[in-house]
C-alpha cells in the first residue's frame, strides 16, 4: 500500500505535484497516467525519498522510505533504465544493490534469469546496454528483494512487442500475488490492457482515481455505424437524436455516434429493421478518455509558463 | 523468463537489519562498486607511475644538489622518507580520484538514485564510501610508499639513508595522509557533485591558497596557511614540532576530512537526488 497525503512539490515557482492524496492498493495494477511534465516521475521520486516533498507525506506501508533499513525488501522500483555506471557490468550493478540489502549473489542470477538477461548480456558494461536491456536490468533490480510494493516508471519504453507482452504478464502476476503494483506509462492502449485502477494527474493535480472501466465509461465513447440503406440510416439517426445521443454523419452510408452505447444502437436498428454492415466502438477509448481528462492541463503545460516538471 | 519460479508466490517479510549490519552491507556494496569499474585500477596505476617518477626526480635533484658547484644548496644525507613525503605533493592528485570518483560518477551516471534507493540513510551511504575509499587509498598509499622508496634509494646512492623504522613510519604517514585526502575529496564531491569543480576546489585548498598565503612570509599569513589540510598534512608527515606537533597536523587533517563528510551528508539530505 502506498499512501499519499497532500503530497506537494514545488520547484521555484513551478508546482510539479499539487496536493496529491491517493491510496495505491495492493493486489492490483494501478496505472499512473498524465501528460509529459505532469509530475509522475517526481511523485515516484518522492515516494522513494529521493526528492523531498515541499509539504505532505508519501508513505509505503505506513512508513517513510528514508526510515527503511532494508528497502529493497519493501519497495522495488525501476525509475531510470539509463542509470547504470557506463563501465560497470549489469551483473555487478545488481550485485552491489543486493549486497547493500544483505541479498545473496544467487538471487542476482535468479532475477537476471527472470528478466531474460543471459550471462553475456549481464557481463556487458552499462554504456553498451540498449534501452531494452536497461529496462530488463532495472526490472531485475526492482525484483531483487522480492518486495510487496513495486513501482515502475515507463517500464515498456524501448522493449520489443515480445518484451511489452512479457512486462504486461509480469505486472499482472505480481498484482495477482497480492503485491502493490504502481506503473506509469504514456501508452494508453498498454495501460488499458494492464491496469485495473488508474490514477490520472495533470499539472500535478489528481484528475481521476478510478477503475479503468469507469474512466473509459466516463468519456463519450464514439460508435461507428454503417448501413447500405441511406433512408434507414437517416431514420436511425433521428431516433438516436431523440434519445439524446449525438449523431454526426461521417459519409453517405456512415454515422459517428457518441453519448450512447453499442448495445443501445444495435437494439434500435433491430427495432427499426435497418440493415447494418458495421457497428463498432471507435478509437482507443482510454486514449480518448485521457485526452478529455487532461485537455486543460495539456493546454497549460504547452504555454510559456509551463515547464518540464524537472 | 518465467515469473512464477523466481518471484515468490507471496511477498515475504525479510528480517530487519541491525544498524551495524546495515552499515556492513553498505560497505560491501561500495566495495563491489569500486572494484567493478576499470577506472579504479587506472587510478592506482596512475598513482604508482606518478609516485615512481616524482620520487625518482626528487632523488636526482637531491643527489645533484650535493654534487654541484654550489655548496649553499647541499642537503647532505637525505632520508628516503622525506623524498616520499615531497613526492606526495604531486601524487595525491592522482590518488584522490579514488574518493572523488566514488561519488561524482554516481551523479553523472544517475546511479546515485539507485544507491539511495538501496541505502536511504544518507550518512550511512557516505560513511560506507569513506571507509571503502579511505581503506583502499591507505593500502595503495603503503604500496606507493614502498615503490617510491625502492626508486629513490638507489638514485640517492651515497647521499641517501633509509633507516628501516623511520622509512616504514614515513610510508605509513604518507598512506594515512593520502587516505584522509581521499575522504576529503569524497565529502567535497558529495557536496559539489561535479568532479571538475571538486578538483578545482581541492587544488585551491591543498596547494594554491596556502602557497599564496606563504609567499610573502608574513607570520600571521603563515599561521593561517598552517590550518590548511595540505600544509597540516605536510607537518604531520614530516613529524614537525613547529608550528605544532605532527599529531596536531594529523588532527587538523582529520578535522578537514570529517567536516567535508558532514558537508556532503547535509547536501545529500537536503538536495533532491
Amino acid at each position: 500500500m502506498i499512501t499519499l497525503r497532500g503530497l506537494t512539490k514545488r520547484f521555484g515557482a513551478t508546482v510539479a505535484v499539487d496536493a496529491l492524496t491517493v491510496d495505491i492498493a495492493p493486489g492490483r495494477v494501478t496505472g499512473f497516467l498524465g501528460p509529459n511534465g505532469a509530475g509522475k516521475s517526481t511523485t515516484m521520486r518522492m515516494i522513494l525519498g529521493l526528492d523531498r516533498p515541499t509539504s505532505g507525506t508519501a508513505l509505503v506501508d505506513g512508513r517513510s522510505y528514508r526510515e527503511l533499513r532494508r528497502p529493497l525488501h519493501e519497495v522495488g522500483a525501476l525509475l531510470d533504465a539509463r542509470a547504470v555506471h557506463p563501465a560497470r557490468s549489469g551483473r555487478a550493478h545488481l550485485l552491489a544493490m543486493a549486497r547493500s540489502n544483505g541479498i545473496s549473489a544467487r538471487r542476482v542470477d535468479e532475477v537476471l534469469d527472470t528478466v531474460g538477461l543471459d550471462g553475456s548480456a549481464a557481463a556487458k558494461p552499462g554504456r553498451t546496454l540498449s534501452l531494452g536491456m536497461g529496462q530488463r536490468l532495472g526490472i531485475a533490480g526492482a525484483l531483487l528483494g522480492d518486495p510487496p510494493v513495486l513501482m515502475f516508471d515507463e517500464p515498456v519504453n524501448g522493449l520489443d512487442p515480445d518484451g511489452v507482452r512479457w512486462v504486461r504478464h509480469l505486472l499482472r502476476s505480481l498484482a495477482g500475488q497480492g503485491r502493490t503494483v504502481f506503473v506509469s506509462s504514456h501508452l494508453m492502449s498498454e495501460m488499458q490492457l494492464t491496469a485495473d485502477q488508474l490514477v490520472v494527474i495533470g499539472r500535478g493535480r489528481l484528475l481521476a482515481d478510478a477503475p479503468v472501466g469507469d474512466v473509459i465509461a466516463g468519456s463519450g465513447q464514439a460508435v461507428r455505424v454503417r448501413s447500405p440503406h441511406p433512408e434507414g440510416l437517416a431514420t436511425l439517426a433521428a431516433r438516436l437524436g431523440a434519445h439524446g445521443a449525438i449523431v454526426e454523419p461521417a459519409g453517405p452510408d456512415e454515422l459517428t455516434v457518441t453519448g450512447t452505447t453499442v448495445d443501445r444502437i444495435g437494439d434500435l436498428a433491430y427495432e427499426l429493421g435497418v440493415r447494418l454492415h458495421e457497428l463498432s466502438p471507435h478509437g482507443a477509448s482510454l486514449e480518448q478518455a485521457f485526452m478529455e481528462l487532461t485537455a486543460d492541463s495539456v493546454e497549460y503545460a504547452g504555454g510559456p509558463t509551463g515547464g518540464d516538471a524537472r | 523468463m518465467s515469473t512464477q519460479t523466481v518471484v515468490g508466490s507471496r511477498p515475504t517479510v525479510a528480517p530487519a537489519l541491525s544498524a551495524p549490519a546495515a552499515f556492513r552491507a553498505a560497505v560491501a556494496a561500495e566495495w563491489t562498486k569500486l572494484v567493478s569499474v576499470r577506472s579504479t585500477w587506472w587510478t592506482m596505476l596512475a598513482g604508482l607511475l606518478v609516485m615512481a617518477a616524482s620520487a625518482g626526480q626528487l632523488a636526482i635533484y637531491a643527489a645533484n644538489a650535493n654534487t654541484n658547484d654550489d655548496p649553499a644548496d647541499n642537503p647532505g644525507i637525505v632520508a628516503v622518507g622525506s623524498v616520499l613525503i615531497d613526492a606526495v605533493e604531486l601524487t595525491q592528485y592522482a590518488v584522490l580520484a579514488l574518493g572523488l570518483l566514488a561519488i561524482t560518477t554516481e551523479f553523472t551516471s544517475g546511479t546515485i538514485r539507485t544507491t539511495l534507493q538501496c541505502t536511504p540513510a544518507r550518512g550511512r551511504v557516505l560513511l560506507a564510501k569513506a571507509v571503502v575509499a579511505g581503506a583502499v587509498t591507505f593500502v595503495l598509499g603503503l604500496l606507493l610508499g614502498g615503490v617510491g622508496a625502492l626508486v629513490a634509494r638507489p638514485v640517492l646512492g651515497e647521499w641517501g639513508s633509509a633507516p628501516t623504522a623511520g622509512t616504514i613510519g614515513d610510508i605509513v604517514a604518507v598512506a594515512t595522509y593520502l587516505a584522509l585526502v581521499s575522504v576529503l575529496a569524497l565529502g567535497l564531491g558529495a557536496a559539489l557533485r561535479s568532479a571538475v569543480l571538486t578538483i578545482v576546489v581541492l587544488f585551491a585548498t591543498l596547494m594554491i591558497v596556502p602557497l599564496s598565503l606563504q609567499e610573502p612570509d608574513i607570520a600571521v599569513l603563515n599561521r593561517i596557511a598552517d590550518a590548511f589540510p595540505g600544509v597540516a598534512g605536510g607537518h604531520f608527515m614530516a613529524g614537525d614540532t613547529d608550528p605544532y606537533p605532527g599529531a596536531v597536523g594529523l588532527l587538523v587533517l582529520v578535522g578537514w576530512a570529517g567536516a567535508a563528510l558532514l558537508l556532503g551528508r547535509a547536501a545529500l539530505r537536503r538536495r533532491d537526488a
